[in-house]
């Protein structure tokens, strides 16, 4: 085998030494395309797996952590809550609309193999300056490719984050997450029982796309590489997810089947790899059995990526029942292969192995690499001058600046209220379903602060595990659990590196200091084209309950004259960065000033106090201070003609960034109550006025209340169009 | 004797358990879910066609359900005078069956449209005679298609029978500026000549719980109990 086909394959030559050894032979051009897919950081996580490891990934709540299709947690009576983020990001750049379609279709196979029906989506979406034809381009794709898929198959989604910044000019972000729900007795694993079984095919027919989608997926872009790629990209169907999910749900239910497992990346061959590996087993497959769509030779079967295909184990017995039940669904099913006790991954076809490895090799003997990597400079201390700046003018830059306004122009193209279960729609600080049938609510935020991770990668991961707590504490969900998507440029570069190892140290930090476990993630590197990498963008997805749904609070301002207060650290103007770049303070934010680090005990004593009040009905409504400080804060709780009048020392402050920061409206008559358990608590707040029909007004400087909310509510949708 | 009713699931239907669960909550009688393959229908009073994508929407958005084994069974069913109501994906089979007249073509925003919207009642029938003239509702629309369309000569028709049960407006109530979607005439909702058959756009099976947008989706169930 010469070295160009085995660099083509994305392995090093050094690597492929390592498998000749191993091997003591030469390998089959099918067998370099399994280690191209097995190998690569999508599926191995070769970079990243000596931090990840760092992670704390159980506790008592943790049903499954990391290494399934999904984590579970259990939010008692029987009742478990599978949730996973995944990366779409390359194909998503290359063909927008199927890229980001198939990317939810991905992550709700992920939740469904479990045997755990999705409840809801999430979406973090990423894009470069919109003033360019190709962010337009990429953004109406990638929102129509999520809205179609989920729509159709019918789950809701409830939130997410859209962000733009040049830094993602040629290499966009779509991260989907899917939550669901499954009876903790009723759970199923990838990881087959009996020797002797049947692997079966279930799905879709393979076809020709998105061969090489894992291998693609870990690879560095050059700009003329787009439309050579493009047959890369899966092509989804979510109508045919959804017979898909409706059909493996009823067979899981009908406890016909033993195991199961989605083929998402590297398709048939990662997903059997896994199976054998989970079990401890071997597996025999018959490529020629597998449904086509067109005739491939088995190298292009190995490899397919198309969509909606899962791979089940299943005792003989069974077999005919299953395809009565399957032929209901229209659903393409058949027997393609049968587990071993050889431990080997073997692949025939034409009656003649193609495939003959040992699983170790693949799975346990793969690479893992201790990448070099260097530590943020330190940085100069400096006031900056903002003396020149007025009121007006900084508010007038928020209201035209995308990252700060209402996205319902993303969000009103997808369905959010679909399934009836849909308690807290997007908009709100954490969006919030219920379980069906039961009173318990399961509420969840994605996000990241990408330029606070740039300046500093683990207080900024820390600052960005804090947000999403925040948003979930503000409507009184506890936070449980995390899954997080880690999306970085080339770890080659030692100052990359430096971002994934210290975010990951952040991020290991926080989720033991509040007690919530990463139970699934996904890492998607070399996100940089050329020598231009995205700002580092470690997204988490936080989940969390109430058991009650009508203990959540409402984001939103609810009367007249309940009073306003703040919670909470202000980091003044100097160090609050996206203030300092958003107003244009300073163009190099990153050389300047530490990035302070957040009070985490202030930050859990408040949020126990806010759970507590809010028990306790004593709370009207709250919202969480983060990017845009009060003023932002305060502009989302408006709602049908209720605004504000507050009164501060300085006005520039509203819009200085916070920790523990929060803002809650209470009722007249529990004020003496709420501000007697602050005291008696030990936590400082500040009174900041009260809610006002139809006003707006700072400092007694009164503003058009409805120009204000009109253009927080309507100019997303002016400057895309 | 209780009230009975019957959902019917196509292949993609997305609604059909929301629909259950409304009639099960409301109606408080028994309520059967029929796969589109069974070629019969139990004995009901009511019988809904959910929303979703039934078939995936392929050639036409309820062309394929249209055609499906049990729609016979619907069709006597409606010409026995018993209630039909078809939401979303629903009313568009409806309108392929040609049950109702006009079509639902693709939103003139060119946009799926997942929002709460306004709705109030155009003329009076069954299906909102509980509904007062003036009271606006506050029901979710989530569709790619809900753009109602037909010819001026049955646009006069359903006019001049009566036919238009809800139209959009806005949330004080005034038609301007209300039509989310590029309607005819804002027409959200339209009956048959019988005023029997209720095709509508937006969801009120998800408004009808103490957690939901509003409780006005009662009202359609509240009306042909009543």
């Amino acid at each position: 085998m010469n070295d160009e086909i085995i660099l083509q394959h994305g392995l090093t030559l050094v690597e492929f030494k390592i498998i000749k050894e191993y091997l003591k032979r030469d390998l089959t051009l099918e067998e370099l395309g399994i280690f191209s897919a097995m190998w690569n950081e999508h599926c191995c996580y070769k970079t990243s797996k000596k931090w990840l490891k760092k992670l704390p990934t159980s506790n008592e709540i943790v049903i499954q952590g990391p290494g399934e299709n999904a984590g579970i947690i259990d939010v008692k009576d029987n009742d478990g809550i599978a949730f996973k983020i995944e990366s779409h990001n390359h194909p998503s750049y290359i063909e927008p609309f199927n890229g980001a379609a198939t990317g939810v279709g991905g992550i709700l196979r992920d939740i469904f193999t479990m045997g755990a029906r999705p409840i809801a989506t999430l979406d973090s979406i990423r894009f470069g300056e919109i003033s360019t034809d190709k962010t337009n381009y990429l953004l109406n794709g990638v929102v129509h490719g999520i809205g179609h898929y989920g729509n159709c198959i019918g789950i809701p989604n409830i939130g997410g984050e859209c962000e733009f910044d040049q830094t993602y000019d040629y290499n966009n972000l779509v991260n989907a997450m899917a939550i669901g729900h499954v009876k903790n007795d009723s759970i199923f694993y990838s990881k087959p029982k009996t020797i002797g079984g049947l692997i079966v095919y279930i799905g879709s027919k393979t076809g020709k796309d998105g061969i090489h989608g894992a291998s693609m997926a870990s690879d560095v872009f050059s700009e003329d590489d787009e439309d050579e790629k493009r047959p890369s990209v899966q092509v989804g169907d979510p109508f045919m997810e959804k017979l898909l999910m409706e059909g493996c749900l009823e067979l899981m239910s009908s406890g016909l089947i033993e195991s199961m497992q989605d083929m998402g990346a590297a398709g048939i061959t990662s997903s059997s790899v896994e199976m054998a590996s989970k079990g401890n087993v071997g597996v025999h497959i018959n490529l020629d059995k597998v449904p086509l769509r067109q005739p491939l030779t088995p190298y292009e079967i190995l490899l397919s990526e198309s969509q909606e295909r899962m791979l089940a184990v299943i005792e003989r017995d069974n077999n005919e029942k299953i395809r009565e039940i399957l032929k209901k669904w229209q659903i393409d099913y058949e027997v393609i292969g049968e587990i071993t006790n050889t431990k080997r991954v073997v692949f025939s076809s034409n009656e003649k192995i193609v495939v003959d490895l040992p699983v170790d090799i693949i799975v346990d003997d793969a690479p893992e690499y201790d990448r070099e990597f260097s530590l943020p400079k330190k940085r100069k201390q400096r006031n900056f001058d903002t003396s020149k700046l007025n009121i007006e003018k900084m508010i007038s830059n928020y209201m035209n600046n995308l990252n700060y306004l209402d996205k319902s122009w993303v969000y009103n193209q997808y369905d959010s209220t679909v399934m009836g279960d849909t308690i807290k729609e997007p908009g709100q600080s954490a969006g919030v379903v219920k379980i069906h049938n039961s009173e318990k609510a399961i509420g969840a935020s994605t996000d990241c602060n990408p330029l606070y991770i740039r300046i500093n990668p683990e207080i900024g991961m820390i600052y960005t595990v804090l947000e999403a707590y925040r948003n979930l504490i503000a409507s009184n969900i506890k936070p449980m659990a995390i899954t997080n998507n880690l999306n970085f440029a080339s770890p080659l570069d030692p100052n990359i590196m430096g971002e994934i190892v210290l975010s990951i140290s952040g991020l290991s930090d926080i989720a033991k200091n509040l007690d919530t476990p990463i139970v699934s993630g996904n890492v998607s590197l070399y996100n940089q084209t050329n020598d231009r990498p995205i700002n580092p963008t470690p997204v988490i997805g936080m989940v969390g309950c109430n058991s009650n749904w009508k203990k959540l609070l409402q984001n939103k301002f609810i009367k007249e004259n309940d009073e306003l207060i703040i919670l909470g650290k202000s980091l003044d103007s100097d160090f609050s960065p996206y203030f300092l770049q958003d107003q244009k303070i300073t163009s190099s934010i990153c050389e300047f000033n530490e990035l302070l680090a957040p009070d985490i005990d202030l930050e859990i004593k408040t949020a126990k106090f806010i759970q507590k009040a809010a028990e306790k009905d004593l709370i009207q409504s709250s919202n969480d201070i983060s990017r845009g400080g009060i003023f932002m804060s305060l502009i989302k709780m408006t709602q049908k003609n209720l605004g504000f009048s507050i009164e501060v020392n300085d006005e520039k402050d509203i819009f200085c960034e916070y920790s523990a920061g929060y803002i809650l409206a209470i009722d007249q008559k529990n004020k003496e109550e709420v501000f007697s358990i602050l005291n008696k608590d030990q936590i400082d707040f500040l009174s900041l006025g009260q809610v006002k029909l139809n006003t707006f007004e700072i400092n007694s400087k009164k503003f058009n209340y409805s120009d204000m909310v009109n253009k927080y509510y309507k100019n997303f949708a002016k400057i895309i169009n | 004797m209780s009230f009975k009713s019957a959902v019917i699931t196509f292949p993609g239907s997305n609604c059909d358990r929301d629909a259950l669960t409304y009639l099960k909550d409301l109606t408080h009688g028994e309520v059967f879910n029929i796969w589109h393959e069974e070629s019969s229908l139990p004995n009901v009073d009511l019988v809904i066609l959910p929303g979703g994508f039934s078939f995936g929407d392929y050639l036409r958005s309820g062309a394929m359900a249209s055609k499906s084994n049990i729609i016979h069974d619907v069709i006597d069913h409606a010409n026995n005078g018993r209630y039909l109501l078809g939401i979303c994906n629903g009313f568009q089979i409806l309108t392929e069956i040609g049950l109702l007249k006009g079509a639902l073509i693709q939103n003139k925003s060119i946009k799926f449209l997942g929002k709460d919207c306004y709705i109030k009642k155009k003329f009076d029938n069954k299906f909102n005679c509980n509904i007062k003239d003036t009271e606006v509702l506050q029901i979710p629309v989530a569709h790619n298609e809900g753009n109602f369309y037909c010819d001026q000569e049955t646009l006069s028709y359903l006019q001049n029978e009566e036919l238009i049960a809800f139209e959009y407006c806005r949330g004080e109530g005034s038609i301007d500026d209300g039509n989310i979607n590029g309607s005819l005439d804002n027409i959200a909702g339209i009956t048959n000549k019988n005023r029997n058959i209720l095709g509508m756009m937006p969801h009120p099976e998800r408004a009808y719980q103490d957690f939901h947008v509003s409780k006005d989706g009662k009202k359609i169930i509240e009306s042909i109990l009543s």
